[in-house]
């Protein structure tokens, strides 16, 4: 009897338990080609929508989006330099900016290639500013959308520093994987976000100690 | 479409060794072949595993990448189904771990399981508890429990696939429903043996 119950309701469970849909496998099928025979497979300029794979996205693209976002950080830095700091900066943008300028002047003993190193230090930067602003910003229900946006920018960005060389410090890395996670939390926040959502978010920076892990990274990268 | 339709309802022209050749010379018709014989299987079993449809195209997707991307190094020795599923239970282990504290949460405020009308019979609290309590099982036994009394998959397929011993994997699959049997215990009190 208890063994029939059980089974009863693992039979059950086959049926019911994460029930698969039925895929696009056409979809699916364009990106993979994409990925594996190139760009002009099957027509492949049609766009699979959301369905377009972060890691073959990554993969396709990973090197033209390298280059810009160094493009971009290289040219910050020396706009940083000639500028000198700011007092508009916000006080991470800031601490950015002294760590864009001063790349040229580190020995070559430094851990990471130059141009990862501006484009870290600016992305922690940004990070660590987003997420100090997100309680209040979230509290007060302010520029929902301008802050998923933001955090959905920033998550693209870890994820090509999880893939470049930046990643391999350990500590880096690992601090890289957190920001990963909450940041895809601040991305999903919704304008009707509930007062738990901000909640669990505030309580994955608490328990990872997210926070001052940034602060101590900005802080390292900035003083090399 | 059609054509999927066609690769799925038809058995190859040619054989899957030939076939994979074909792909490693470049053929792209061939790759697609593959893809529609092996394709709605790796997707039920990434689905299976994360229980997001989103993520489990991505992860399909993943997976045949890869797969098309290391081919040259598939000997043969087991079949090609079982090392695509191999590959997808590495790449949803890899990537769920990553996103692991955050879905148990989510899954705590919005329920991303949504229990399926299916299967009458069953009390649906017993049915909800079951499936939260094979969600909280340890990963090596969930993906056991999942790929054998879910997916139907033997422990000769899935010890392949995990790369263990068949004794292995049964008693994986032993220590999975005894954790089941104990966490509906309360609900089910005849199921405590």
């Amino acid at each position: 009897m208890t063994e029939d119950r059980f089974e009863e309701l693992m039979r059950d469970a086959a049926h019911t338990y994460r029930k698969p849909p039925q895929p696009d496998l056409e979809t699916m099928w364009k990106a993979i080609e994409r990925a594996s025979f190139g760009a002009s497979a099957g027509g492949g300029s049609t766009h699979a929508g959301r369905s377009k794979p972060r890691g073959l996205s990554l993969v396709a693209n990973r090197w033209v989006a390298i280059a810009a976002t160094l493009l971009v950080g290289v040219a910050l830095g020396r706009v940083s330099a000639s500028l000198g700091r700011t007092s508009a900066q916000p006080a991470a943008m800031a601490s950015m900016s002294v760590a864009s300028a001063t790349p040229a002047a580190r020995s070559d003993s430094s851990t990471l290639a130059q141009p990862y190193e501006v484009e870290t230090s600016r992305y922690l930067g940004q990070t660590a500013a987003l997420l100090i602003a997100l309680p209040s910003e979230a509290r007060a229900g302010r520029a929902d959308e301008q802050l998923a946006s933001r955090a959905s920018d920033l998550l693209g960005r870890t994820r090509l520093l999880l893939d470049s060389p930046a990643a391999n410090d350990p500590t880096m890395r690992n601090l890289l994987e957190d920001l990963e996670l909450v940041l895809a939390q601040v991305a999903r926040l919704q304008n009707d976000h509930s007062r738990t959502d901000i909640d669990l978010i505030n309580r994955a920076l608490e328990q990872r100690d997210v926070l001052p892990r940034l602060r101590t990274a900005v802080a390292d990268i900035s003083a090399d | 479409m059609t054509r999927t339709v066609v690769a799925l309802q038809t058995p190859y022209r040619v054989s899957e060794p030939d076939l994979i050749a074909r792909v490693l010379a470049g053929d792209r018709i061939a790759a697609r072949e593959l893809y529609d014989a092996h394709s709605p299987r790796v997707f039920r079993l990434a689905f299976r595993l994360t229980g997001d449809a989103d993520l489990a195209r991505e992860f399909t997707q993943d997976t045949f990448v890869r797969a098309f991307g290391q081919l040259a190094r598939f000997r043969g020795d087991s079949a090609l189904s079982t090392w695509l599923h191999r590959i997808t239970v590495t790449v949803v282990a890899n990537a769920m771990r990553k996103v692991k504290r955050f879905r148990e949460r989510e899954t705590d405020l919005e329920d991303v399981h949504p229990v399926s009308s299916d299967g009458a019979g069953v009390d649906p609290v017993l049915r909800e508890r079951l499936h939260r309590a094979i969600d909280d099982l340890p990963e090596i036994y969930r993906t056991t429990l999942i790929m054998h009394d879910i997916e139907g998959y033997t422990h000769t397929e899935i010890a392949e696939v995990m790369g263990v011993a068949e004794g292995t994997c049964k008693s994986r699959l032993s220590q999975a429903r005894a954790q089941l049997r104990a966490t509906l215990a309360d609900l089910a009190p005849e199921l405590e043996s």
